[in-house]
């Protein structure tokens, strides 16, 4: 919305944007990352789809009206540039007690101890990549600061990395920067949370758990890679809980998942990467943010038929408001993704089926009726404004016709457009008939693979850092 | 004796300072666009601005947020990207864009 106005302000045009009044702050900040700090917000009270007609005609026709006049005709205040230290200035000097203090009163760091970054622990991370520290990967928004190798290093130290994870965290950075994930959207008030999956050889070098426990904190690689993900997003995308961090609830960051890469051999499934469309045996990691998640325990059966329908059911409790992505706000965008702990999918890659068939089965029997579809998008939300139910969404050609077969509100539609949408992952303990499933965010997090460049002695390097 | 020298942890700023456009002296006679991400009862608030603006600048023009499409969504990224010249061609003078909540 801020964007809109900017490209309107940079073509010419004056701009009045109007934000509830829980959001001024972090348009506020927003607004700084857009190069235009002074960009003029137009305020409304309170949050709008929970007044009355009459209250928000009051509220529009009152304080909003005047700011949205004052916002086009009257001149702003005058923007002032800030001056920021360079990547090698020493900002502070002192104890490990106080780096700390430091870093969490200027919101660098989580809250939890950080790892100092110092130069020498910084170029230890720089030896493991060709790359000179200051190349530039990208640039982040909101913040719009430049995402380069250097910063990379810092935050990995910082987030309690090996040096030797560089490469991993190299690609993050890449991956983040990527218009297709949209991290711009990372402090929506959903809260979700991205989930890094690491494939490819690179994941056993650097010991990255991919059984028991894989989604558990107390495994070096896969906790800090973690971390990091989520104190880049803070110090280089700039998003901060009570400014541009508006998750209403959030939640901690998400261990990085590890696929058992040897169990998707032995079964033939291609992995994650793979079904990205990066090539068989690439080391890669793929980031996709999900607003949540839930285990679907003790799935019973001995062949994938009497399997499937739990795990069908699990996916569809799972789908609720996200079904705007489905169908609505950003139609063919949702991408709910299953773990399969390596029992499940050993016994229904027995049943003779590829990961393809499963997902076309997933297709045809995680449904839901149409009526309660409808509900999760424009009727106990207001996300799709207008009410149009399924049937008239696609005669507008917003929905796929598989949504109109007929105009029955008890029909059972899909909750992906195609089933290709269903991610499929295994990892998790290997003799346990457990699954996880994650709903997905659509636009605000789409699936992003990146391969991971390794240095030109990878081998040696890797061995002397032990 | 300091412990420990620490550096920076964030990143150089990619995006310089923008100058913002000229304001208006008025609204009067002037073509206001809307522009809507469909969130958060826009359908209703825009028309009830439409109202207040007409009523204090009789000769205020509108741009419906029908003419541009959804500023969130699946097609943000070429109607942002379509939008200097969409407003060119339409002859705004001045945006309002909705909804920030």
């Amino acid at each position: 919305m801020l964007r809109v106005s900017a490209v309107a302000e940079a073509a010419g045009v004056p701009s009045s944007s109007l934000v509830c009044e829980g959001f001024v702050g972090q348009a506020g900040t927003t607004a700084v990352g857009l190069g235009m700090p002074n960009l003029p917000l137009a305020p409304v009270a309170g949050h709008v789809d929970t007044q009355t007609d009459n209250e928000l005609r009051s509220n529009v026709l009152g304080e909003t009206l005047d700011a949205v006049i004052a916002n086009l005709t009257e001149p702003p205040e005058e923007a002032v540039e800030t001056v920021e230290p360079e990547p090698r200035d020493i900002v502070f000097e002192g104890s490990f007690e106080e780096v700390n203090r430091l870093f969490y009163e200027n919101r660098w760091s989580d809250g939890l101890p950080v790892v100092p970054p110092s130069v020498e622990k910084i170029e230890r991370f720089l030896a493991f990549s060709d790359r000179p520290a200051d190349t530039v990967l990208g640039k982040i928004p909101p913040d719009n600061r430049a995402a380069t190798v250097w910063n990379v290093a810092a935050n990995g130290v910082m987030a309690g990395c090996r040096p030797e994870y560089m490469p991993v965290l190299v690609a993050l950075a890449e991956a983040m920067a990527d218009p297709e994930y949209g991290v711009e959207h990372s402090g929506n008030t959903p809260g979700a949370e991205t989930l890094i999956t690491v494939n490819g050889p690179i994941a056993k070098a650097l010991g990255f758990n991919y059984e028991q426990g894989a989604l558990r904190d107390g495994f070096q690689a896969n906790t800090s890679v973690g971390r990091f993900w989520r104190l880049y997003l803070r110090n280089v995308a700039g998003f901060i809980p009570h400014e541009t961090d508006k998750g209403t609830f959030g939640n901690t960051w998400r261990v990085a998942l590890a696929e058992n890469e040897d169990v998707l051999k032995r079964i033939g499934w291609p992995n994650t990467a793979t079904d990205m469309g990066l090539p068989e045996g690439a080391n890669a990691v793929t980031i996709s943010r999900y607003t949540g998640g839930d285990v679907v325990t003790s799935v019973f059966g001995r062949r994938a038929e009497e399997m499937l329908p739990y795990l069908a059911d699990a996916l569809v409790k799972q789908s609720g408001w996200e079904l705007v992505f489905t169908v609505g706000m950003a139609t063919g965008t949702y991408r709910p993704l299953l773990v399969l702990s390596p029992i499940l999918a050993e016994t229904i890659a027995a049943s003779g089926l590829s990961k393809d068939d499963m997902r076309d089965w997933l297709f045809e029997h995680a449904r839901m009726p149409a009526r309660k579809f409808e509900r999760y998008i424009s009727g106990w939300t207001n996300l799709v404004p207008g009410h149009r139910s399924l049937t008239e969404l696609a005669a507008l050609g917003k929905a796929p016709r598989v949504f109109a077969e007929s105009d029955d509100p008890d029909r059972m539609v899909p909750i992906v457009c195609e089933p290709d949408d269903f991610a499929i992952a295994v990892a998790g303990d290997p003799l346990r008939t457990n699954a996880y499933v994650f709903a997905h965010n659509g636009i605000l997090g789409f699936p992003v693979s990146r391969e991971i460049e390794l240095p030109a002695d990878w081998e040696a390097r890797l061995a002397v850092a032990g | 004796m300091a412990d420990y020298s620490v550096v920076w942890p964030r990143g150089e700023k990619a995006q310089d300072l923008q100058a913002l456009a000229p304001r208006l002296d008025s609204l009067e006679g002037k073509r206001v666009a809307f522009l809507w991400d469909y969130l958060f009862r826009g359908d209703e608030i825009f028309p009830m601005l439409a109202d207040g603006l007409a009523e204090r600048y009789p000769g205020v023009d509108f741009i419906g947020y029908d003419v541009f499409g959804s500023t969130h969504g699946d097609e943000e990224r070429e109607i942002v990207a379509s939008l200097p010249d969409r407003l060119q061609e339409l002859r705004a003078d001045a945006v309002i864009s909705g909804m920030g909540c």
